[in-house]
């Protein structure tokens, strides 16, 4: 489904250069091999849990590559890694979310221009929208892209800021990454009609339906509907359909709702593998770089790990501090109170 | 009167070779006992199975309840028993399921959903307060709303933001809403069964830090000692003080009244259960005793339940009352993250700092 | 902690057994879902049997060259006793700590 005018100006519309195409391919191997070394954490007990994005890595690297930094802004949900990673958000201070240190992580959203991750399912898709019209009001050319899934497209706030959004002609990308499973229910037993976009066209709003695991066709498409945007003409949705090849958390068991052959046929040939051989074939890389691109990553996660390994907890006292900007005097009392009877010393 | 039998287990926290008490099931009729061990997330599960079986109407539904058998566990096994049609996934919307859980109660049945954490409970404010709560007065009695809303509740397993809190008090402030909290295993089956058969819609708050624990189930009896399955219980008698709580918080009362034992301080435990309606004549039975009281909540403290606590206390016993009813919760901040959530729930020295000063208080 | 034990699965066409030629995991090693378990040879061809299941490794049945019939023990995994809720971690239960004494001198009337 294509029901976005093709782009003809600017960037938007131009092919992806080889430098373009081998870093799209080192950003995904870095994001796989943190996404995997975090299930391994979490069962070394380095941290207590963790959302996996595996087979997500082209919808999740593709799309937050289309952002610019300078002017956009981005609102995740918490299986967002390869978002983040992309926007080139600190990983240490991203991570410490899974470690338990700071719900939202310790990144600073203001700077990165990532929303804090947060929990709640479909939780940002209305801040997007507000956000975006904010460009609208002070005249500036920002996009807001907000992330959610299969499943958050269920919830009432979704269709809020869709209906929202259009009315107002936001500057908004909505992006669905369709992994086929919100928890254990597949997308059938979840969408009704099958597709998140169609829903697009009684809004009145353009729609993209991708192929998720196709990282040039995501971020082509991202572009796309980010020049739309960009220009006036509204909000745009795109639905990458992609698959949730992990479990949904660190202590979920597939096994209890899928089979492995399900699991086969439903994530089909791996992003990774497929933007590989993509450029072999275009002559745009070669073995060594592919291994060079893996020892990198490898680095990076080392870096990464050691740096949530040393990270401690954050003193108690934020706790009473980071509730209001102007605190309040029970407040200070309870702050006290907490200090003198369970301060840890 | 003596629940001791129940709560020895949850009282030392473990199973430890010093609890033998929990082993030792006395029943007063001389029968054989009719006791099981199991945890919470069995007890539940066990009374779902029951309810379903007994009540034809009773339908169970939410996001990941039928297949996977809840995030927790708790629906474990409920669909192959009883069928897709009775026990089954809805789409992620909890405003759509509480919504949906009215229609159902006017067709007739008995909806049983789950919403998964504490925190997914806020997306269905609005049909659980505007609705939910009302259509039984809206409809003059004609439309009554039998559902029993399982929400697992409270902090305590180092989670992701917006599954450990604690929200009885915004429940059991919205007229029409009933609310209710198990401490153990043996609470959580009978609890679960009795609310999932009222009339009306009842807000059943699991402390999913207590799930794993085991304890003995009577199935057979709710409460051996007395009292009634509508009102608070008192789970360790004691002469100095009255401690109240409700859910996981329970649990470490009786650890903090073994310890206080230590010191020569004798401390009731009392078992809210109930959090609305409050069972105020327990709270006055035992307060009248001990002339002292702590309540102990994780939810926030300003506008808690402990406040409301304090003044069904204060209304019984204000002329014996040794000290101003003391509150120990937690802070009034948005639940931290796991680094920082035991320093948020009141732990056993706040709690004994709390004793202590209402030990001490002088009058005048 | 209780046991779980997978059989060697049927691989199809009616084939009854598999020849281990290599086990790529040993006991005592955490798995995931999916992980390449053991490489077997039918009379068809030689297949890498990938991991039903997330967990520790308690045993292995056959060395290389050994044969195993369909549905027979193939390998064992160790699964906690309380498994975690979808997030978060199962509390561990811990003997009370206290720093606070109480002291007191009670009345009584």
């Amino acid at each position: 489904m294509d029901t976005l005018l093709p782009v003809a100006s600017g960037s938007a519309a131009g092919p992806l250069t080889a430098d373009e195409l081998r870093e799209l391919y080192s950003l995904m191997v870095a994001v796989r091999h943190l996404d995997t070394s975090a299930i391994a954490w979490q069962r070394q007990g380095i941290i207590p849990g963790y959302a996996p994005e595996l087979g997500q890595e082209a919808a999740q690297v593709g799309s937050g590559y289309a952002v610019d930094t300078t002017r956009d802004f981005a609102f995740p949900t918490y299986r967002e890694m390869g978002v983040a990673r992309t926007m080139g958000v600190d990983m240490v201070a991203y991570m410490s979310t899974h470690k338990a240190t700071w719900h939202g992580g310790l990144y600073n959203p203001m700077e990165s221009r990532l929303a804090p991750i947060q929990a709640v399912v479909a939780g940002s898709v209305l801040h997007a929208v507000g956000w975006a019209h904010g460009q609208t009001l002070d005249k500036k050319d920002g996009v807001a892209l907000t992330y959610f899934g299969d499943g958050a497209s269920s919830q009432g706030d979704v269709h809020e800021a869709m209906n929202f959004a259009a009315v107002m002609k936001a500057p908004v990308v909505f992006f669905v990454q369709n992994n086929g499973w919100a928890i254990s229910v597949p997308t059938e037993r979840q969408v009704a009609g099958g597709s998140v976009a169609a829903r697009a066209a009684g809004y009145g709003m353009p729609a993209l339906k991708i192929d998720g695991d196709d990282v040039v066709a995501v971020l082509e498409a991202t572009r796309r509907a980010f020049a739309h945007a960009r220009s006036g003409n509204g909000p745009v949705l795109i639905e990458a359909m992609t698959y949730r090849r992990g479990p949904h958390s660190t202590s979920d068991d597939p096994g209890r709702y899928r089979s492995l052959d399900e699991e086969r046929d439903g994530a089909g040939t791996d992003p990774l593998e497929r933007l590989r051989q993509r450029l072999l074939a275009d002559g745009i890389a070669d073995e060594a770089f592919f291994a060079e691109a893996l020892a990198a990553a490898k680095v990076e996660e080392e870096q990464i790990r050691t740096g949530i390994q040393a990270l401690g907890s954050r003193p108690g006292t934020e706790m009473f501090d980071l509730v209001f900007q102007e605190t309040t005097p029970a407040l200070q009392a309870q702050a006290a109170n907490w200090r003198e009877e369970s301060e840890h010393v | 009167m003596s629940n001791s039998i129940l709560e020895s287990e949850s009282a030392s926290g473990n199973n430890t070779a010093d609890n033998t008490a929990g082993d030792t099931i006395t029943n007063p009729a001389g029968s054989e006992p009719a006791t099981t061990v199991m945890s919470m997330q069995q007890a539940l599960n066990r009374a779902l199975d029951e309810v379903l079986a007994e009540n034809p109407k009773a339908v169970i539904f939410g996001e990941d309840c039928g297949r996977l058998g809840g995030v927790f566990r708790i629906t474990d096994g409920l669909q192959a028993r009883h069928g897709a049609q009775r026990v089954f996934d809805t789409p992620l919307a909890e405003s759509g399921i509480l919504g949906m859980s009215v229609g159902l109660a006017m067709a007739g049945f008995h909806p049983i959903p789950e919403v998964q954490f504490d925190g997914f409970a806020y997306p269905a404010i609005n049909q659980m307060v505007c609705q939910i709560a009302r259509m039984n007065y809206r409809s003059r009695g004609t439309m009554p709303m039998p559902i029993t809303l399982r929400v697992p509740s409270f902090g305590g397993i180092r989670a992701p933001e917006h599954h450990g809190e604690s929200l009885e008090a915004l429940f059991a402030h919205v007229p029409g809403l009933k609310v209710v909290s198990p401490s153990n295993p043996h609470e959580a089956y009978h609890l679960l069964k009795y609310a999932a058969t009222r009339p009306d819609p009842v807000i059943f708050m699991e402390p999913k830090s207590r799930y794993w624990q085991k304890g003995e189930v009577d199935a057979a009896r709710h409460d051996a000692g007395g009292g009634s399955t509508t009102g608070a219980k008192v789970m360790r008698e004691g002469r100095h003080l009255t401690l109240i709580a409700w859910g996981a918080m329970v649990a470490r009362c009786l650890q903090v009244a073994e310890l206080a034992a230590e010191d020569g301080i004798d401390i009731e435990v009392l078992d809210l259960r109930w959090l609305k309606p409050i069972d105020a004549e327990a709270l006055a039975a035992s307060v009248r005793k001990t002339r002292r009281a702590v309540v102990v909540h994780e939810a926030p403290l300003t506008s808690g339940l402990g406040a409301e606590v304090a003044q069904l206390i204060t209304q019984s016993c204000f002329d014996t009352l040794r000290a101003p009813v003391e509150r120990i919760t937690g802070f009034d901040v948005p639940y931290p993250s796991g680094d920082l959530e035991d320093e948020y729930i009141p732990n056993i020295d706040r709690i004994l700092f709390g004793i202590q000063r209402v030990l001490e208080y002088k009058r005048g | 902690m209780a046991e779980i034990s997978f059989p060697l699965p049927d691989l199809g066409e009616g084939l009854i057994e598999a020849t281990v030629l290599e086990w790529l995991v040993s006991p005592g090693e955490q798995v995931e879902r999916n992980q390449p378990l053991v490489e077997v040879e039918t009379t068809k061809s030689a297949v890498e049997l990938p991991s039903p299941q997330a967990g520790k490794v308690v045993r292995i049945y056959g060395g290389p060259g050994d044969k195993i019939n369909v549905g027979e023990p193939l390998i064992v995994f160790e699964v906690p006793d309380n498994t975690a809720g979808i997030v978060g971690t199962v509390p561990k239960e811990e003997a009370p700590k206290r720093r606070v004494r109480l002291s007191a001198v009670l009345d009584e009337d």
